[in-house]
C-alpha cells in the first residue's frame, strides 16, 4: 500500500490532477459564477466532448501517426446519423451504431492506405480530411438534419446529480475506463502498444503490426464517431460546421488532450486518464479564461503558454523525482 | 445630434410608463458568430443602451473565431458570469436553436440579431436588416445613377447564407423593373472574405472592367474590395453602390469613386435589442398579433432598417443610423410589446 501511493506520485496524470486542481482552486476564488451550476454543467459537457476527441486521436498517436481527418470523420459520421434517422426514418440505436460502423469505415480507410502506401499518416489523412468532408458536403449540399429525435436530442441536455453534470460526461469516462481495460488488460490491447512501441520487434514476436496499425486507425475513426454522436445530441441537429471547416476545428483538442496527457508523439506509450486529465485541464482553463475576462483574442494565446508552461513544471516535476528516488 | 437622441429616447421611455425597478439587473451580453467589421457597432450600441436606459451591463463579446461550439462556450461562460440577457447573431441558423432552448429555460431571454435562427425557437425575436429589400433598394439607386441603362455586376456574400439567394433575387427584381436597359453580366458570391473577394474582383475588374457600367455589392469584403479596386484604377465611370460603413467604402464615396452606400443598422439592432432584453425581463411579453415581417426562416422578423447614403450625405451617416433607430424606437413597445 505503502509503496503504490509513491508511485502515483511520480506519474504524470498525478501532476496533471495538481494541475486541475490548482486552477479549479484559482477559478473559485477569482471569478464569477465558476462553481454556477449553470457554469459546471456547461463545462461537464465540453469536457465530455474534449475527452472523446482526445481518445480519438490518442489511440493514433500511439502507433507514432496522426489522424487529421478526425473532425472530417465525426462530421461524416453524423451526417450519415442525421440522414439514418431523419430521411430514413431508422431508429436511434440502430442509427448511433451505423454512425460508429461509419466511423469505423472512414478509420479503416485512413489505415489500409498508410500501411499499404508506407506513406505518413499525417499525408494521408490530411488528404482524406478533404475527400471526406468534401463528399459529404457533394452527398448533403451542405444541408443541415435538424429533426432528429427528441429522446436523441434530449440526452444532450439532460442533466443529472442535482442538475450538476451532463449525461455525455458519464458516457466519456466510461470510455475511458473501456480504453483502459482495453491496453491495460487484453491481449490485443497489449499488441497494439508494442506494435507502436517498435513495429520491428513486434513483428519479430508475431504481431502483425500492418493490421495492428489499421486496427488504430479504425479505433479512432470509432471514437471520432462516439464524439460527433455526442456533439450532435448537445448542437440538436446534424450540420456540416459542427466541426468548423474541413473538420479542423477538433485538431486543437485532439492533439492538446493526450500529448499533455503523456501520450508520446513517436508511438508506443499512451495514458487514456491522462488524456482525460488533459482535457479536463484545457476545458479548465478556457472556461476560467472566459470568465477572468480576458479578451476573447488573447484566449488561445494564453492558452497555449499556461499550457506550455503547465508541461514544463510537469517535465521538471517527473525529472526531480526521478532523480531523488535514483539518490535515495 | 447624441443628446437630442439620448433626451428623446429616455423620454419614450418614460412616457412608456415603464420605468423597470430591475433595469439596473439586466445584463445583456450581444454576441457575434465571429470576428466581423459589421458588429463593431454593437459595442457603442450596448455602452449607449446602458447610459439611456438604465441598464446594468450590455457587454459586446466576440467568439475568437467563426465557430458554433466556441460560441456556445462563450454564451454559456457569460452566463456563469451572471449575464442574463443573449443577444447573438447565429452560429448556425439550426445549431444555435438548442442552447437557445436551454437559455430560455433558465428563463434568459435571447433574440437573434442581423441574421434568424429556424423556427420552431425560443428565442423571442430576429432583428435584422431585410437584406432584399435593401439590395433592390441599392440596386435601384444605382440604376439610377447609370442613367437607367448599362450593364452591372453583382458582387455578394457567401452561398450558404440564405441572404445571398434573397439579395440575388431583390437585385434581379430591380433590374427586370428597369425596362430591359439594364442586364446583369456578372453575379459573383462566396466572396465575402479579404482573400477569394480579392482574386475574384480584381480578375473580373482586369477582363470585364471596360464593359461594365455599374457594380452592387450586397456584402461587407465585397464592397470593400470592390471601392478599393475602383480607387486603385482611378475610375469614376463605373458607378457602385455598396453596403455597409466600412472606411474603404466611405472614402470612396468621398473621392468619388463610389456612388453610394446602404446603410444596415447594426447599431440600432444592438441598441434596440438590448433595450427589447430588458423590457422581457421586466414582464413584458412580444404581441402575437405585431406587424411581424416573415422571412424564410422565421415568421418573427423585424426590420432594422436601411437607408442610402451618398456623398451629399456621407459625412453624417452616423446620424442617419441612429436617426434609423430613433424612428424604430419609437414605436417599438406599442407595436410590438404586451406590457
Amino acid at each position: 500500500m505503502n509503496k503504490k501511493i509513491p508511485n502515483f506520485i511520480y506519474t504524470n496524470q498525478f501532476g496533471l490532477l495538481c494541475l486541475v486542481l490548482i486552477f479549479t482552486l484559482i477559478f473559485s476564488t477569482s471569478t464569477d459564477g465558476f462553481t454556477s451550476r449553470f457554469n459546471i454543467f456547461a463545462l461537464s459537457r465540453v469536457i465530455a466532448i474534449d475527452i472523446m476527441i482526445g481518445l480519438a486521436m490518442m489511440v493514433v498517436i500511439l502507433t507514432g501517426g496522426l489522424n487529421l481527418a478526425l473532425g472530417a470523420i465525426g462530421v461524416c459520421a453524423a451526417m450519415f446519423g442525421g440522414w439514418c434517422m431523419e430521411v430514413l426514418g431508422i431508429p436511434i440505436i440502430p442509427s448511433i451504431l451505423l454512425m460508429l460502423g461509419m466511423g469505423s469505415f472512414l478509420g479503416w480507410i485512413n489505415g489500409i492506405i498508410t500501411v499499404k502506401t508506407g506513406v505518413h499518416s499525417f499525408v494521408v489523412t490530411l488528404a482524406t480530411m478533404s475527400i471526406y468532408f468534401g463528399f459529404m458536403t457533394m452527398l448533403t449540399e451542405a444541408e443541415a438534419f435538424r429533426r432528429l429525435p427528441e429522446l436523441f436530442t434530449d440526452f444532450g441536455s439532460a442533466k443529472l446529480f442535482n442538475k450538476y453534470v451532463s449525461p455525455l460526461l458519464l458516457v466519456s469516462v466510461a470510455t475511458c475506463f473501456a480504453l483502459f481495460y482495453l491496453f491495460r488488460f487484453t491481449d490485443i490491447g497489449r499488441k497494439l502498444i508494442a506494435a507502436g512501441a517498435n513495429p520491428e520487434a513486434a513483428e519479430l514476436s508475431g504481431i502483425s503490426v500492418n493490421r495492428m496499425f489499421i486496427y488504430c486507425h479504425m479505433l479512432s475513426g470509432f471514437l471520432g464517431a462516439l464524439a460527433a454522436i455526442l456533439l450532435t445530441t448537445r448542437i440538436g441537429a446534424a450540420i456540416p460546421s459542427m466541426a468548423g471547416q474541413l473538420g479542423m476545428d477538433w485538431l486543437l483538442p485532439a492533439f492538446l488532450a493526450p500529448v499533455i496527457g503523456g501520450t508520446l508523439l513517436s508511438g508506443g506509450k499512451l495514458s487514456v486518464f491522462g488524456t482525460m486529465l488533459g482535457a479536463v485541464l484545457v476545458t479548465l482553463l478556457t472556461n476560467g479564461l472566459y470568465l477572468l475576462d480576458v479578451g476573447e483574442f488573447w484566449i488561445r494565446f494564453f492558452l497555449g503558454i499556461i499550457l506550455l508552461l503547465a508541461v514544463l513544471l510537469d517535465r521538471t516535476r517527473e525529472y526531480f523525482t526521478l532523480k531523488s528516488v535514483i539518490v535515495s | 445630434m447624441k443628446l437630442l437622441f439620448s433626451i428623446v429616447t429616455s423620454a419614450a421611455v418614460l412616457v412608456s410608463g415603464s420605468a423597470f425597478a430591475d433595469s439596473s439587473d439586466t445584463k445583456v451580453a450581444l454576441v457575434p458568430g465571429g470576428p466581423h467589421p459589421y458588429f463593431a457597432a454593437w459595442e457603442r450600441a450596448g455602452q449607449d443602451a446602458v447610459k439611456d436606459f438604465g441598464l446594468g451591463k450590455a457587454d459586446y463579446k466576440v467568439p475568437a473565431e467563426w465557430d458554433l461550439s466556441q460560441q456556445n462556450e462563450l454564451i454559456e461562460s457569460l452566463v456563469g458570469k451572471g449575464y442574463n440577457a443573449v443577444l447573438v447573431f447565429p452560429g448556425d441558423a439550426v445549431g444555435t436553436n438548442k442552447i437557445l432552448g436551454e437559455l430560455d429555460d433558465a428563463g434568459i431571454p435571447t433574440a437573434a440579431l442581423a441574421g434568424c435562427v429556424e423556427q420552431p425557437t425560443k428565442a423571442k425575436m430576429c432583428f435584422g436588416t431585410d437584406t432584399g429589400h435593401s439590395a433592390y433598394l441599392g440596386t435601384k439607386q444605382l440604376i439610377d445613377a447609370m442613367g437607367g441603362k448599362g450593364k452591372i455586376a453583382h458582387f455578394t456574400g457567401f452561398l450558404v447564407d440564405p441572404n445571398t439567394t434573397l439579395r440575388i433575387k431583390a437585385v434581379e427584381k430591380a433590374v427586370a423593373e428597369a425596362g430591359g436597359g439594364v442586364e446583369i453580366i456578372q453575379v459573383i458570391a462566396d466572396i465575402d472574405a479579404y482573400e477569394p473577394a480579392d482574386e475574384k474582383i480584381n480578375a473580373f475588374m482586369a477582363a470585364q472592367g471596360g464593359e461594365v457600367d455599374g457594380i452592387v455589392t450586397t456584402a461587407w469584403v465585397p464592397a470593400v474590395v470592390a471601392a478599393q479596386a475602383l480607387t486603385n484604377m482611378g475610375d469614376k465611370r463605373i458607378k457602385m453602390v455598396g453596403i455597409d460603413h466600412d472606411e474603404v467604402v466611405l472614402t470612396a464615396i468621398k473621392d468619388g469613386f463610389v456612388h453610394g452606400t446602404m446603410l444596415q443598422n447594426p447599431y440600432g439592432q444592438g441598441y434596440i435589442g438590448s433595450y427589447a432584453m430588458d423590457k422581457i425581463r421586466g414582464g413584458c411579453t412580444f404581441k402575437a398579433d405585431a406587424p411581424w415581417k416573415a422571412t424564410a426562416q422565421t415568421d418573427q422578423f423585424i426590420d432594422s432598417g436601411t437607408v442610402f447614403v451618398d456623398s451629399s450625405d456621407v459625412d453624417t451617416y452616423v446620424d442617419a443610423m441612429r436617426g434609423i433607430s430613433l424612428e424604430i424606437l419609437k414605436t417599438f413597445e406599442d407595436d410590438f410589446l404586451d406590457c
